[in-house]
């Protein structure tokens, strides 16, 4: 009885979008601007029936497209062997619709401090704790409060992979955790001696300032959209669209949309690169 | 000395219970402070715009209206009828203690813990997906407690003569229940159920694995992989991205529909609440 | 007809309660293999590299809401002691009121008001301790102090009113001041009454996730040296909700090792606080003076 009234009362809601396909997406908070407002538009213009969420960033994207969850991923990190061997069911197709950076940012009193640049061994001490305060480093003395991004962020493992080569050559460590770039971009900058892997685009120069990355041979190369383009700034990382197989229906239009000179333009808006920008 | 300490004694407790209120109430105080400015008429209508930083939050509130629905007509039969079996068809006294234990276990349990049991078995196991349905279970189990201890109370409230007087009538137990039990009973339902929906309506560790998303969700168009959107699940998104002034005013303005959504239904059952409130202990 | 369907909704609450612990027992099996008995007590939690040690959440969640009741008591059970002794019937009937309105603040924004406030209050006042940021243990445990105030205020409240008012006419008579009366004969009569209401509230403490969450600073594998000194509570933890409600229950549900551990953290939880509530709730039921 209880069964009965619960169907009727589910069957009395308007079936608004009965005819048109819910369109479920998940994934990075970094790709996630572009694609939310790019949903909000077709939703808008096409009546679309479109759902965005960023339930565990890139990661989460991946494993919900892989488990049937979601039809679009969104990732700031290719799928790796491990994911594909985990979703064997799935086919993992990467759609790239732009690119992007992760840089290290810094509080502004460590800015102010100094502090502009380091160089890859410098970081490396810093995530294993040898290194724990910025007067190492040429800046004032402070304590590093260093946030390490969430397990399954693009952006911890575009980091890791440039530091150590593999997320599982990673050393275990322990730091306090952030989650999407809105919190690592908060935290930082909230913190006095803050550091943290954000997202370049992210990087505003007002709350939180991204270090330049000093090679081997002395030079100092910035975050910009030039050096990310030309591969210099060696942080890279592509935005991808993932979907099961070959897109099609609203999940093809989704993507053709943000290839489309619209789509890319909002890639741009948002302070990423388009993929013509890429050399 | 005697008078000294007595006046201090007076005095501390005094000064507690206005710390502890105090708190309280400005803890309110800012929270109305910050999110009054949000609100206007086209936040209560329109729809979530640009992350948060735009537009109002209609369908959040749709969404938790649903959820508390949905919970409500879930949890009143299983409240009712555990009611009614504690209050009249158990007959041993150990198996009512074994039953109120069980239920003021469920109590204290927290809600994630039923977030996690309605994630596995009907978002994974039953294929449903992230739906408004599984939110009201699960909604619904962590009320059940509160509104069947408060019907518990009622039934006990309940004079034995109305019941001797209509046994002495020759009305079998069924009857009674029907005729005498639940008609006075009513009030303790919906005073249990108020109380219950005002804590679920501020809920967001259990609807977060099972049935809301941030963006996109209108009505739900079925049961399955339908989800909603909730005011709770919207500002603990949004609080972590909190520095964005964009968003700032409008993060404070759901918090505070949030806040009047609970303080309302805790409100209504105000009165029957505080007469329940003298009958048992003055 | 009545008598049946209500034995079967109550059969429908009761087997789906039976179903969620035997869900939780089932779930975590694989981590119990995979660990043993180091699951609890082992103090490393890294899941890629397939290490699940729980010590240092339990070590958190323990002492995020200890602190809190420590903070809690005194002033919940000083407010009860007004409320209790000192008003009449309809203002305290009116505090009450005001006091479980106030109860019912979602924990959402609580957490909002610890990210933007707390947090920043705590990381200033504590500054030349060399805090790392604003989301500390400390943080936590203020602000679950605050959440559980209105529980300890009217369960102790209620724990007092228990006693008998002959008892206090009786003191009176002989001759005791108020203060006198409180301390001497209220408050002891009420100890069983105030016992639960503090182990209610501290199985609430427990149970709370999104607050604590955002405040708390996540940080795995954090549990000090000395278990028992202060500093710890200045620097960043992990709580078995904090981590119940992180991106790792998201990830982990593939995988049944990463799962079972997941659900393990669930499982103590359940097993805490349960324990809790019944102590909190036998204690109180056999207040007969």
């Amino acid at each position: 009885m209880k069964k009965a009234i619960l169907l009727a009362l589910a069957g009395s809601f308007p079936v608004l979008a009965a005819t048109a396909e819910t369109l479920k997406i998940n994934g990075s908070t970094t790709v996630n601007l572009p694609v939310a407002e790019a949903a909000e538009i077709l939703r808008a213009e096409q009546k679309m029936d479109i759902q965005v969420d960023t339930q565990g960033g890139s990661s989460g994207g991946i494993s919900m497209l892989g488990d049937g969850l979601v039809q679009v991923g969104m990732s700031s990190k290719p799928v790796s062997d491990d994911d594909r061997a985990k979703f064997p069911k799935a086919r993992f197709r990467e759609i790239h619709i732009g690119e992007d950076a992760v840089a290290l940012i810094v509080s502004r009193d460590v800015w102010e401090g100094g502090v502009k640049a380091l160089t890859k061994q410098q970081i490396k001490d810093i995530y294993e704790s040898k290194i724990t305060n910025w007067k190492d480093l040429g800046g004032k003395p402070q304590r590093i409060a260093f946030f390490n991004k969430e397990p399954g962020r693009g952006t911890w493992e575009v980091f890791v992979h440039w530091v150590y080569g593999s997320p599982k050559a990673a050393p275990q460590v322990s730091f306090p955790e952030v989650g999407g770039n809105e919190e690592t971009r908060n935290k930082v900058a909230g913190t006095r001696g803050g550091l943290s892997q954000l997202s370049a685009s992210w990087a505003d120069g007002k709350k939180v300032f991204a270090l330049g990355i000093k090679l081997d041979d002395g030079t100092v190369v910035e975050p910009t959209n030039e050096n990310i383009a030309t591969k210099k700034y060696p942080l890279s990382r592509p935005l991808f669209l993932l979907t099961n197989g070959e897109p099609s229906g609203a999940a093809k239009t989704l993507v053709e949309f943000l290839l489309s000179e619209r789509g890319q333009e909002l890639v741009k808006k948002h302070g990423y690169l388009r993929l013509r920008d890429l050399k | 000395m005697r008078k000294l300490s007595d006046f201090l004694i007076a005095a501390i407790a005094g000064l507690c219970a206005l710390v502890a209120a105090g708190i309280l109430v400005g803890l309110v105080f800012v929270v109305a402070q910050r999110g009054l400015p949000a609100l206007s008429w086209s936040f209560f209508t329109e729809q979530i715009r640009l992350v948060g930083a735009a537009g109002g939050i209609f369908w959040n509130l749709i969404g938790t209206i649903i959820l508390l629905g949905a919970a409500f007509v879930i949890c009143a039969p299983m409240a009712v009828g555990l009611a009614l079996v504690e209050r009249v068809w158990l007959r041993s006294n150990t198996a009512r203690r074994a039953l109120r234990t069980v239920l003021y276990t469920l109590n204290g349990l927290p809600s994630i813990i039923f977030g996690i049991f309605g994630f596995i078995v009907f978002v994974q196991w039953c294929g449903l997906g992230k739906s408004w349905l599984v939110g009201g279970i699960v909604l619904a189990l962590s009320m059940l407690p509160t509104v069947t201890v408060a019907l518990i109370e009622r039934l006990k409230a309940i004079p034995a003569a109305y019941v001797e007087a209509a046994a002495a009538l020759g009305l079998n137990r069924a009857q009674i229940v029907w005729a005498v039990l639940l008609p006075q009973a009513w009030g303790g339902l919906v005073t249990g159920s108020l109380l219950g929906l005002a804590r679920a309506a501020g809920e967001t560790a259990p609807i977060m694995f099972t049935c809301t998303i941030f963006a996109g969700a209108t009505w739900p168009h079925g049961i399955k992989d339908s989800p909603v959107l909730t005011l709770p699940y919207h500002i603990f998104i949004l609080a972590q991205d909190s520095f964005d002034p964009a968003v700032g005013a409008k993060l404070w303005g759901a918090a505070l529909v949030l806040l009047v959504l609970v303080f309302l239904l805790s409100l209504v059952a105000l009165p029957s609440r505080l007469k329940m409130h003298e009958e048992a202990n003055v | 007809m009545t008598r049946a369907w209500s034995w079967f909704f109550s059969f429908v609450a009761l087997a789906t309660l039976a179903f969620l612990v035997a869900i939780f027992v089932w779930q975590s099996l694989p981590v119990w293999h995979h660990e043993g008995w180091n699951y609890l007590t082992g103090t490393k939690w890294f899941f890629r590299q397939r290490e699940f040690g729980a010590l240092p959440m339990i070590y958190g969640s323990v002492v995020v809401s200890v602190v809190a009741l420590v903070l809690a008591a005194p002033l919940g059970m000083g407010a009860a002691v007004f409320t209790a002794e000192y008003l009449s019937r309809k203002p305290r009937l009116a505090v009450k009121v005001l006091i479980e309105l106030l109860a019912g603040v979602p924990s959402v924004v609580y957490g909002l008001l610890g990210i933007l406030l707390l947090r920043n209050w705590i990381y200033e006042l504590f500054a030349r301790f060399d805090l790392l940021s604003g989301d500390t243990l400390l943080t936590a445990a203020v602000l679950l102090s605050v959440m559980i105030l209105p529980t300890v205020v009217t369960l102790s409240d209620d724990a007092l009113r228990a006693v008998p008012a002959t008892q206090r006419r009786a003191a009176r008579a002989l001759g005791l001041t108020r203060s006198e009366t409180i301390l001497h004969v209220s408050l002891p009569q009420a100890r069983r009454g105030l016992s639960a209401a503090l182990l209610l509230a501290l199985g609430r403490a427990l149970g709370e996730t999104i607050a604590v969450f955002l405040v708390v600073g996540r940080q795995d594998n954090n549990l000090p040296e000395r278990l028992l000194s202060l500093r710890p509570l200045l620097e960043s933890g992990q709580t078995l909700t904090s981590k119940l409600g992180s991106s790792e229950t998201n990830i982990g549900y593939g995988d049944p090792l990463h799962w079972g551990a997941i659900v393990g953290l669930g499982l103590i939880l359940l097993v805490l606080t349960g324990a809790l509530t019944v102590l909190g709730t036998g204690f109180g039921k056999r207040s007969d003076a």
